[in-house]
């Protein structure tokens, strides 16, 4: 078995991510897809890090997972204070910067 | 090259219906606590894919903070906010604006996954790995940006306290 269903499952989850931030309204999905985007990468360093012996990939997906926990922080305290502005969890109640109302 | 044998191919099966099919639950459920169950069945799934790749350091990392910190603190967000039904958002025709972007995504997927599959060629072969090589990595080639990251990390903590916070009683508004 060569690494090819790996890349695959990276190209699938990343696309799923991708799926879930177009087509959700509700801001803790939207959080969950972006999560689930940068953990695909996350997988597909790994890959790459077995695949060629190389263990800077390693090293960059390690750091990756600190960034993801950077990113998990910041966006749940903004959903916790959007959801206490406007007591909704609604993606498209969030306009004041669209021209479009 | 990877070489599996048959264990590992099943173990490799059973790990990819878990994140596949948690990552569906997680993008199709209305119930939001539902989407964080699919979103740590994934996680974890991914941890076991992290140590079927024999990146042991990788795995225990996945497990402590992406499972242990980020999605319990999801969790725990949900379960604070606590949104009543008329604070969700309104999702009649959710299947169908789902399909819709499947459509139009899956061209995206094809290209991506065989864009991935000549990556490797285009990188030269090193010698195998281990913790031990990764440490050694992460504190001479690597620690600037660990050091970085370690700023980010705090800064993201002071940001969130600063975002989260109530407003200050100073601030008639």
């Amino acid at each position: 078995m060569s690494a090819d269903p790996f890349f695959l499952l990276v190209a699938i989850l990343f696309s799923i991510g991708l799926i879930g931030v177009a087509s959700r309204k509700n801001l803790f999905v939207v959080y969950m897809s972006i999560e689930l985007m940068l953990s695909s990468v996350n997988l597909l360093l790994a890959t790459l890090s077995q695949v060629l012996g190389d263990a800077n990939a390693s090293v960059i997906a390690l750091l990756l997972i600190g960034v993801i926990a950077a990113e998990a922080a910041l966006f749940l305290a903004i959903i916790t204070h959007l959801y206490r502005e406007k007591r909704t969890l609604d993606s498209d109640k969030f306009k004041n910067l669209s021209k479009v109302k | 090259m990877l070489d599996f044998n048959t264990l590992e191919t099943i173990v490799f099966s059973i790990l990819t219906l878990f994140m596949v099919g948690g990552s569906l639950v997680m993008i199709t459920s209305k119930q939001t606590i539902f989407s964080a169950f699919g979103f740590l069945l994934a996680m974890i799934a991914l941890g076991g894919m992290f140590a079927l790749l024999n990146n042991r350091f990788l795995s225990i990392a996945q497990i402590m903070v992406s499972v242990g910190a980020i999605v319990i603190l999801s969790m725990l967000t949900i379960l604070t906010v606590n949104a009543k039904e008329e604070n969700m958002p309104e999702e009649k025709n959710k299947f169908i604006l789902i399909s819709i972007s499947a459509i139009i995504v899956s061209p995206f997927t094809f290209l991506l996954y065989k864009a991935l599959t000549t990556l490797p060629e285009h990188f030269t072969k090193m010698q195998t790995i281990n913790s031990k090589v990764i440490g050694s990595l992460l504190f001479s080639e690597w620690v600037l940006p660990f050091e970085i990251l370690s700023i980010l990390l705090m800064s993201a903590m002071l940001g969130a306290i600063i975002i989260a916070k109530d407003k200050l009683k100073g601030e008639n508004s």
